[in-house]
């Protein structure tokens, strides 16, 4: 990892791993599988065999079959697609839909613009580690509910949810369930075959595939229909046309193929580096973890610290990479939603820090994390006024 | 190629290194302290000055805040330090921002700036 930065914000996106840069390679040029593999020639049938080896790789990993799998351009476009065209599919049976204040704004963004379309979104709040108590949802559950969106792993806490006690209450009760699996795919186990998982997101960049490309897992358990809400070209069944990106989804599914290989080693190196990351702050005064100690993934440490301003804290940490609150905030210098959910008040979700590593990250990224976290807190206190 | 990054050298120099941060340390005839902040965007800033003969022989500041208004503090500190109390009626947030290239929507936090100059020109009589 160069040393100009140390990198610790692989929630929001990772490096591309080399062997998946060389399976990418492959597909550009005059002398790769670059044709349209929508054509019937030679050079199109070549390009298509290698989508389809793609597929079968993704489909290993999450334990399904290859043409439960739509290629889509990332985890926003797979989570629009699968609330959007599963409420739209259900609508003559019942408008009422299910999801978390937690979710990322993919999600609750497109549940918001359903509300304005006549469906009626009941949010459930988070328990104070951010998981979803399973009988509140059984109490939300009514006749008309069609559809529960609640995300495998937060993408600001870590937390995770219990998407097999979920998803059967959902396959009980005759409600599609839906997961954004974007912060867990090729990072924890995941086998469709047997979790009770009717549509899940997914997206390349969280786990060392390229950015700009996805996919949805439609499942053919019962009837699960989604309607498109693009059109054109007919591609991956009419439900998502475009021309598919060879390259991209050629990347997609080495990066599969690697995370079936080193998932369980990657999850005891993450494991290790957080437990030495928390022990090096645990004793910053006034520091909180946002970050549930059991039931989360190893691979995310959220803290907040009192008194401390975020933009002043995350400047003083130089050259660290981290993210303050989801990086698709970033820009917008709102508190986390996530965290204001958890019951933190405006300021200390505002100085939320959220830590993030994976297979390149060191012990000596973690060590520099360490320093420069204390020390910028120590700053930032300094200048502060006194209470 | 385009630089994104939303801090000027002098920003991040004086957010480094507040060399005006603290409090008044020196023996003077007045001592006086502005505390304002804004509720919004939950910013605070206490100034303070030691006044001695109508002349700020020291100005500190506290900051809650980011880094734009540290380094702002800073720098207004550095002006004002030496000079006249009347020279506090004349702090201009507007040049600040220029001079530190303060993104267009955090401006308004720089108003805090003139706010203490001013409560603390009051408390000077002027």
């Amino acid at each position: 990892m160069s040393r100009e930065f140390v990198y610790l914000d692989y929630a929001a996106t990772t490096p591309v791993a080399p062997e998946v840069v060389d399976a990418m390679l492959a597909c550009l040029g005059r002398k790769g599988s670059f044709a349209n593999p929508a054509s019937v020639h030679i050079a199109g049938r070549r390009s298509a065999a290698i989508i389809d080896a793609a597929r079968e790789q993704l489909a290993a990993l999450l334990g399904t079959k290859p043409e439960c799998l739509i290629w889509t351009s990332g985890a926003t476009e797979s989570n629009n697609l699968a609330i959007r065209g599963a409420a739209n599919a259900r609508a003559h049976r019942g408008r009422h839909l299910i999801s978390m204040r937690t979710e990322h704004k993919a999600v609750t963004d497109t549940f918001r613009a359903l509300a304005k379309e006549g469906f009626e979104v009941t949010w459930l709040n988070p328990d104070r580690n951010g998981a979803l108590v399973v009988d509140e949802l059984r109490q939300a559950i009514r006749e008309d509910t069609q559809l529960v969106s609640v995300m495998h792993v937060n993408n600001e806490t870590g937390a995770v949810q219990d998407i097999r006690a979920i998803g059967q209450l959902c396959r009980d009760r005759k409600v599609l369930f839906h997961t954004d699996a974007a912060q867990s795919v090729g990072k924890m186990d995941i086998d469709l075959d047997e979790l009770p998982v009717d549509l899940l997101s997914l997206t390349g960049h969280k786990f060392y595939g390229p950015q700009g490309i996805g996919a949805l897992f439609i499942t053919d358990y019962g009837h699960c229909k989604v309607l498109p809400i693009a059109y054109g070209g007919g591609q991956e069944k009419r439900l998502r046309p475009g021309t598919l990106p060879v390259h991209l989804i050629a990347g997609l599914g080495a990066a599969a193929a690697l995370a079936q290989t080193e998932r369980a080693e990657n999850l005891r190196h993450v494991t290790a580096l957080r437990q030495r990351l928390w022990a090096g702050i645990a004793d910053v005064g006034g520091i909180v973890s946002n970050t549930p100690d059991a039931d989360s993934y190893p691979g995310i440490l959220n803290v907040s610290s009192d008194g401390i301003d975020g933009e002043s804290l995350m400047l003083g940490m130089e050259p660290v990479c981290v993210a303050s609150g989801s990086a698709c905030n970033s820009t917008s210098g709102e508190a986390s939603h996530v965290l204001r959910a958890l019951g933190r008040s405006d300021s200390e979700a505002q100085a939320a820090v959220r830590f993030s590593f994976g297979r390149g990250s060191s012990e000596q990224d973690i060590d520099v994390a360490i320093e420069r976290y204390r020390y910028s807190v120590e700053h930032c206190r300094t200048l502060a006024p006194i209470p | 190629m385009r630089d994104s990054d939303p801090y000027n050298n002098e920003v991040r120099a004086r957010f480094e290194n507040p060399v005006h941060a603290g409090d008044i340390e020196g023996d003077y005839a007045e001592v006086l302290v502005a505390d304002v902040s804004e509720s919004a965007q939950g910013a605070r800033l206490v100034l303070a000055a030691g006044i001695d003969a109508g002349i700020i022989r020291e100005i500190r500041f506290r900051a809650f805040g980011c880094p734009h208004l540290i380094a702002a503090a800073d720098s207004i500190c550095e002006a004002l330090v030496n000079q006249p109390v009347a020279g506090l009626a004349s702090v201009d947030s507007n040049q600040l921002a220029e001079r530190l290239s303060v993104p267009v929507r955090k401006t308004g936090r720089l108003l805090l700036i003139e706010d203490a100059a001013r409560l603390l020109g009051e408390k000077a009589g002027i």
